[in-house]
């Protein structure tokens, strides 16, 4: 004879946001985009 | 740094930056471990190999290279991704102590504490963090984190049957 059926609480859900904030910094300083940038915008006005 | 050396180390991080755009997390690694050949005491080379550890699911080999005393002032500012990589390698005692060792408490670092407190299973402090992150926070995972939400309401409920929940 099997046990009888009994109800359990299932296991919640729960999601990792944090790593959601795991990015690469902004480089723009390093590649030299940052510097034609301010020369761009100087020559736009 | 000579005219030279300052040139390839520009190069270094074009490539570097192409290969973060495109995730490819692989050739990334590559290419910011050339630029800390060059030049050791890139701050920004070093973040990009702990993200790309930590996105290759290397957990083990970011926490190792934040940890390494050599690198200290490298990984200074890089306390989310130490806390990050000790909760995702199942230390969250060690992984709270990070947090909780820096010196501002980021949107980030906020989200991951409240995380390792469910792990710690210290649901109260942790409902108490959730509430304030939801009124806090307009992003794109407000479902989501409801959904966290609900689960530390239904252990608390399940761990103080009479409590008085919402």
């Amino acid at each position: 004879m099997p046990p009888p059926m009994e109800a359990v609480p299932c296991k919640p859900l729960f999601f990792d946001l944090a790593c959601n904030f795991i990015e690469f910094p902004n480089l723009d300083d390093k590649t030299g985009v940052a510097n034609n940038k301010k020369q761009g915008a100087g020559i736009t006005g | 740094m000579s005219a030279n050396k300052e040139n390839n180390l520009i190069q270094a991080y074009v490539e570097l930056n192409k290969f973060c755009q495109s995730s490819d997390y692989e050739r990334a690694l590559k290419a910011a471990g050339k630029i800390l050949q060059i030049a050791p005491n890139e701050q920004k080379a070093f973040h990009c190999k702990v993200i790309c550890f930590i996105q290759l699911h290397n957990f083990k080999e970011a926490l190792t290279v934040l940890s390494n005393a050599k690198n200290a002032s490298l990984a200074s500012d890089l306390v989310f991704e130490k806390a990050y990589s000790q909760y995702r390698l199942n230390c969250p005692k060690e992984a709270l102590e990070t947090v909780d060792g820096a010196s501002e408490l980021t949107p980030a670092l906020k989200e991951l504490r409240a995380q390792i407190l469910y792990r710690l299973e210290q649901y109260q402090d942790c409902y108490n963090l959730y509430r304030d992150i939801v009124k806090n926070t307009t992003d794109d995972y407000e479902d989501e984190r409801k959904a966290n939400m609900s689960a530390v309401v239904s252990n608390l409920a399940a761990l103080t049957p009479t409590a008085d929940l919402p």
